[in-house]
């Protein structure tokens, strides 16, 4: 095979934050670089494209995965929730506004992927509910500016547990 | 509102779009037309370039162009001086040449139409090297074999080797710190545009004016006819306060493409090509007297530079004046190795200098059986013997009380391995912390708008640490205005002379000339309220008094900012100031602060791990209690993985840094956190400027490591000089 084929494009159609996109993309684009350059969506964050820091974490059917590491052709028909996504109407989601209320970020670059890990635990029963259990749920997600005490408050007020365990 | 606002713990006024995916970043702008650019780097640390073959790559799919050193545009360097503020680290532009000094240097630029036909397109770009005959210097024990040392600077008082030799206690030992990487969450991007001779530039920078300007003389155009903009900036550490080669690269791309030109650096190459915390050597020589006092101090250093640009890491800066010392010695140099140039990062100098100094400390404590926090007591000066001036405001004390109170500090026993909690074995430290606080002339522009609303533009940038906010407080209070009805714009290079956000400096910089600019546009609604077609025409100008978006006269007239404007259809009442930097008042400018870290060590199964943190810090009056905090709370975890974690590993074969990912550069993650106390004093210090802050984003990484390799030696008996503290420092050899 000549390697300076184009690869054919593949028509897919995603259902990013309620709304049904179309579009066409070759095999090698992952999910996080359709999102950002193809429909437009730059809320989700490049850190790193390894899989390794959690900034481009969106919901896909509900659950929380690394967008960098998904290729878009896989997704077709799927859900996708970005942090475009989470606030309703204008309004932010009761998570959103707890991470405001605890300034649960400085640069915010890792806040996207932050929230959607942290809206996939909302839902997670299996994940206990002391501190340092929802520490070990979000450790997949790296904070360089370090808010890691003030995003672990955030996602315990927003679980109805604030107080507990509180250093 | 006005009297409370200040020092509020107010949230973020850019949290909603940062909550939202509304805050834009550099990468995040796609001006029309734009392509991809995606970059080949070095794979040897020194030589040359003999070959570059493009044929099978420009035959890729989508490809534009791909330039090298032999074919770019001649560019021009950079002066590159703090006073121009044109900064580069590294001096030379990119693809000048077929050299190679370290390894992940930009050897080609491919642009193409989309990313993945860039990246793939670079991925085929073949490149053919001749190696230096002698070795490239990968570590700075090589660096010093290979090249030797250069002198850089030093300082001394009195008779430190004299004082020394006589001194009844001394403390003679060498730490070693590694390369750090400050590997912020948004890796560096550029997307540049030329529209009819003028370069517009989306640029991750913590400095619009210096990026603006270094691109001018880089291009030869006049400042204004460049245009950089940084609304978000995902953090940088010092990591994105000058231009690197990549931000050039990519302007010169798209100017030769003719199309806006989008640069996101790959993680890998924040390793290399961007700058880094050098590795540092430092020989700390401690001499004192049978009752602590400090007789003499040595602190000599040489760091790791590179082939591209020295960079001096200034660590016996707060060595000078922590503590009362009549003889001292300080010296800096550096040793060339084949990396990329070293730049600031976080609290450079202090931030790894303080390790030593600290930890010799502690050495010297337990040499004299004193207790670690009274040697410190008992050296302390509230006079800046570097500088020979009083510090304006110094209230380490009154950290050391609180926070060994809130530690409980005088329940430690000093003996080695002699606390348990259960079977773990814990161990207490601290540590001082100090960073100089520094003020920079700074203009700014505020306008008092018909809407009833006001706005602020400044050319500085909000990196994450609250500036957004603390203006608009500062201008709530000035102006009596709510919160939500001012609105702050940064992050351009067009408006007002701002300065960078780094070295701590914004906040004390910038808050004088928002209020200044403040009551300039109070000044200019009077102005505008004596014209006839205003409802306060022909008040005396003395008589007008405003009070929150009100001016009233001696009459009983009064009228709102919205009534006085829009009855002469004007938009706003701007005013504009301009500030000076730190006031040549005879006093030094610093901020104090005290680390206690208690640690839990299980030897049989070798695990440490960081349990509590108490921290208080002296950094002036605090502006925003929540995000104030939230910066020393970041420091501290920031110093946590400088302390047990952070090393950008290289092969001593060939000059690689093998480490270079999130998996295996590790930093602190959630679950690292420790349970954390901050103390903030909140004494303003009204030598510095008018609202007593003196920023706060650096003192709370200090002295971090040299806590917790104190808490360590507690626990373990082992005093652990060479950062990180990993486990295999810590565990017997056989």
């Amino acid at each position: 095979m000549d390697s300076n084929n184009a690869p054919t494009d593949v028509a897919i159609s995603l259902r990013v934050n309620g709304t049904l996109r179309k579009l066409d993309v070759p095999p090698n684009v992952v999910l996080l670089d359709a999102l950002r350059e193809r429909i437009g969506l730059t809320g989700t964050k490049k850190g790193c494209d390894h899989g390794q820091c959690g900034a481009c974490t969106v919901l896909i059917n509900g659950q929380a995965v690394n967008s960098c590491l998904a290729l878009a052709v896989v997704h077709d028909g799927d859900d996708i929730t970005t942090v475009e996504g989470l606030a309703r109407d204008g309004e932010l989601s009761p998570l959103q506004q707890a991470f405001l209320d605890h300034d649960a970020y400085q640069c915010g670059y890792c806040t996207p992927g932050q929230l959607t890990s942290a809206t996939e635990l909302l839902n997670n029963d299996s994940v206990g509910s002391s501190d340092a259990d929802v520490a070990e749920a979000m450790s997949g997600n790296i904070c360089r500016c370090g808010a890691y005490k003030n995003i672990r408050a955030a996602i315990q007020q927003a679980r109805g547990n604030p107080g507990l365990n509180q250093s | 509102m006005s009297d409370s606002i200040i020092g509020a713990a107010v949230s973020r006024i850019d949290g909603p779009d940062k909550l939202t995916g509304r805050a834009r970043y550099a990468g995040d702008f796609q001006p029309e037309g734009m392509v991809y650019a995606y970059g080949v780097y070095s794979t040897i640390a020194r030589g040359r370039i003999t070959g570059i073959d493009t044929t099978l790559a420009m035959r890729s799919p989508g490809v534009i162009d791909i330039f090298h050193h032999g074919r770019f545009p001649r560019l021009h360097r950079s002066p590159g001086t703090f006073a121009e503020e044109n900064v580069v680290d590294e001096k030379r532009t990119p693809f000048e040449d077929d050299r190679i000094h370290y390894m992940g240097q930009f050897v080609a630029l491919v642009v193409a139409e989309t990313y993945e036909q860039a990246r793939a397109a670079a991925y085929k770009v073949r490149v053919d090297y001749e190696r230096d005959a002698q070795r490239a210097a990968a570590t700075l024990a090589q660096g010093i074999e290979d090249n030797g040392v250069e002198h850089a600077n030093d300082s001394e008082r009195g008779d430190p080797a004299g004082a020394y030799d006589g001194a009844a206690y001394r403390v003679d030992a060498v730490y070693t710190t590694p390369v750090e990487t400050h590997n912020p969450m948004e890796t560096h991007a550029t997307v540049a545009e030329w529209v009819d001779g003028r370069l517009r530039v989306f640029d991750s920078t913590q400095g619009v004016i210096f990026t603006r300007n270094t691109l001018s003389r880089v291009f030869d155009l006049d400042p204004s006819q460049v245009e950089v903009h940084a609304d978000f900036i995902g953090s940088g550490f010092g990591g994105k306060l000058w231009v690197w080669p990549h931000c050039v690269a990519t302007c010169a791309a798209a100017r030769e493409v003719g199309r806006p030109v989008q640069f996101v650096l790959p993680r890998q190459q924040m390793f290399t090509t961007v700058g880094h915390r050098p590795e540092t050597r430092q020989h700390v020589r401690l001499g004192a007297d049978d009752d602590g006092r400090l007789l003499s101090i040595r602190h000599e250093t040489i760091n790791s530079s590179s082939p591209v640009g020295t960079v001096v890491e200034a660590c016996g800066g707060s060595t000078q004046g922590l503590y009362a010392c009549d003889n001292l010695r300080i010296s800096h140099a550096t040793a060339i190795t084949n990396r990329g140039t070293p730049t600031a990062m976080r609290a450079p100098g202090a931030g790894v200098g303080l390790f030593a100094l600290e930890s010799a400390m502690d050495e010297l404590a337990a040499e004299l059986g004193i207790d670690p926090l009274e040697l410190r007591r008992r050296n302390f000066t509230a006079h800046d013997q570097g500088a020979d001036k009083p510090y304006s405001s110094n209230h380490l004390l009154e950290c050391y009380d609180r926070a060994a109170e809130a530690f409980g500090w005088s329940r430690r026993t000093p003996e080695v391995g002699s606390m348990r909690d259960g079977d773990r074995i814990l161990g207490w430290g601290m540590a001082a912390c100090n960073w100089e606080a520094m003020r920079n002339p700074c203009d700014a522009r505020v306008a008092l708008r018909a809407d009833g609303t006001a706005s602020i533009h400044c050319a500085s940038q909000d990196i994450g640490t609250g500036t957004y906010t603390i203006l608009a407080q500062i201008a709530s209070h000035e102006l009596g205005l709510p919160l939500e009805s001012i609105h702050v714009t940064l992050g351009d290079s067009t408006f007002p002379h701002g300065p960078i956000s780094g070295g701590s400096w914004a906040t004390a910089t910038l808050l004088p000339a928002v209020a200044e600019a403040s009551r300039a546009a109070i000044k200019k609604l009077k102005n505008y309220a004596r014209n006839a077609a205003s409802p306060l025409a022909g008040a005396r100008g003395d008589s007008l008094v405003y009070d929150s978006g009100r001016l009233s006269d001696d009459s009983g007239r009064s009228a709102t900012v919205a009534e006085i404007l829009g009855a002469q259809s004007l938009a706003n009442a701007v005013g504009e100031a301009h500030t000076g930097g730190a006031p040549d008042s005879g006093y030094s400018f610093d901020s104090f602060g005290v680390h206690f870290v208690e640690v839990a060590w299980e030897p049989e199964i070798a695990h440490l791990e960081v349990t509590r943190v108490v921290s208080a810090i002296d950094a002036g009056a605090i502006i925003n209690a929540k995000s104030a905090r939230n910066q020393v709370e970041g420091a501290v975890v920031m110093g946590l993985g400088s302390a047990l974690l952070e090393t950008t590993e290289y092969d001593e074969r060939n000059a690689r840094p093998v480490n270079s990912n999130y998996a295996e550069y590790l930093v602190p993650v959630n679950a690292d956190m420790p349970d954390l106390d901050v103390i903030l004093l909140d004494h303003p210090d009204y030598e510095l400027n008018e609202f007593g802050a003196r920023g706060i984003g650096e003192i709370g990484l200090t002295g971090m490591q040299a806590a917790v390799a104190n808490a360590v030696y507690h626990a373990t008996g082992r005093r652990v000089r060479d950062l990180p503290i990993m486990l295999d420092k810590l565990i017997d050899d056989d």
